[in-house]
């Protein structure tokens, strides 16, 4: 066993490491226990899923889980923010089997789940997740209600901003005090094309 | 270490075209191009990785809904059938152009179709499945000027290659330009190389046929 140098290295990317590495399916049904419900509870929280499609999708987003574990990196995520991110691109897949879009590209495509770029793995380390858990916590109703709107429903800010009848430089601001409050707001990108 | 070799990126996507993009909300031809901006830039990639936290956050913090008795035995008999790793087998990439792209590109497009639109600036249409956008390289060749032109809608132009410039500056690979309706323009590709551009564009909803709303974001509605 290697020593824990990680102090924010939690069970779960363990359990996730042992699969990408071994395909270690107990440590996967223990990972299918915890996270299937969590993400048939997060469809179902804001998308139009009903508990079968929320359900389907869950087993959908495990597999592609087992499928892509050798490419989790615990270094650079962690098992909850990587599991979401598979679930957010079958839900995006979801949507565009709906809308009946021919096109055979796939979230996955779209996002680049596995960067090649040299430069950027020594650069990412993985952040202190509790502090943006906690952070999420203190957050004013009116930026939480945007914020978890946007990721539940997996709507744009302007269409948040429509649904809520705020204007959309209301939403904006919103989201970025609620960045500023979590700390993930970087000074540098408010810096933007004056054309 | 590695050496940087290439200015740093000097323009990026706004904090909540990021947040769009980690929480999967995205149409895909805007996702297409804050991912390949996330290619070049260290900065908003580390910002994603924040962003996708919230994600996975809000995630462990939702209430769990019970899944069905046999959901995992389900899944796990899946696995038996489709033991096979799901990792894509690379492909080399044997087109010129797409092997000055970053790599992910040629997840989206193998074989661009460069068709000319004027004496230095060519476009290759990217077929991805939407209205709203239109997804296109652009490839000005080295020293090219593109006629003066206006934009008719939202557009986004993110350098993948070699780099242009225009009255406002000289932009980069990575540099996420935006432009709104009513900026006028005129790029111009640096004098020793070419330049190749991703760009979206805003389906105009009223206005012309097909083959003019391929033209912006570098040729003219009024030539010069
Ligand atoms: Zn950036």
């Amino acid at each position: 066993m290697t020593p824990l140098v990680n102090s924010s290295r939690d069970e779960w990317s363990e359990l996730l490491t042992k699969v990408g590495n071994v395909q270690d399916k107990e440590a996967f049904s223990q990972l299918f226990g915890h996270f299937a419900p969590l993400i048939k509870g997060f469809l179902m929280k804001g998308a139009p899923f009903g508990y079968e499609q929320a359900e389907e999708l869950a087993q959908e987003a495990m597999i592609k889980v087992w499928r892509k574990a050798g490419s989790f990196d615990e270094k650079k995520s962690s098992a909850s923010t990587w599991i979401y991110t598979i679930a957010r691109n079958c839900r995006i897949d979801w949507f565009r089997r709906e809308a009946r879009i021919k096109k055979d590209l796939k979230a996955e495509d779209l996002y680049d789940l596995v960067d090649e770029n040299p430069a950027h793995s020594s650069l990412i380390q993985k952040r202190n997740q509790t502090t943006v858990r906690e952070n999420l916590q203190v957050l004013p109703v009116e930026q939480l209600e945007v914020i978890t709107k946007i990721y539940y429903e997996g709507k744009t800010h302007s269409e948040v901003a429509e649904e809520l009848a705020l204007p959309l430089g209301t939403v904006k601001s919103r989201i970025r005090l609620a960045l500023k409050k979590m700390n993930i707001q970087l000074e540098s990108l408010d810096v933007r094309v004056e054309s | 270490m590695t050496v940087q070799l290439r200015p740093e990126v000097q323009l990026h996507p706004e904090a909540d075209l990021l947040l769009d993009y980690a929480a999967g909300s995205l149409s895909p031809a805007l996702c297409v191009s804050v991912t390949a901006h996330l290619h070049f830039c260290d900065k908003c990639r580390a910002q994603d990785i924040a962003l996708s936290e919230i994600g996975g956050d809000l995630l462990s913090s939702v209430g769990p809904e019970k899944m069905p008795e046999n959901a995992l035995e389900k899944v796990l008999l899946s696995l038996n059938s489709a033991e096979i790793s799901d990792q894509a087998e690379t492909i080399p990439i044997i087109n010129e152009d797409m092997k000055k792209l970053p790599a992910f590109m040629s997840n989206i497009i193998a074989e661009p179709q460069f068709n000319f639109l004027t004496r230095s600036l060519k476009v290759a249409k990217i077929p991805i499945g939407e209205n709203k956008y239109e997804l296109a390289l652009h490839k000005i060749s080295a020293g090219g000027k593109t006629p003066k032109h206006d934009h008719r809608g939202l557009e986004v132009t993110v350098v993948l290659y070699g780099s242009f410039s225009d009255l406002d500056g000289t932009y980069n690979e990575g540099d996420f330009i935006i432009r709104e309706p009513g900026d006028v323009h005129s790029p111009v590709a640096t004098i020793d190389d070419e330049c190749i551009c991703l760009s979206v564009v805003e389906a105009p909803i009223r206005l012309v046929g097909p083959i003019l709303r391929m033209i912006n974001p570098f040729l003219s509605f009024s030539p010069v």
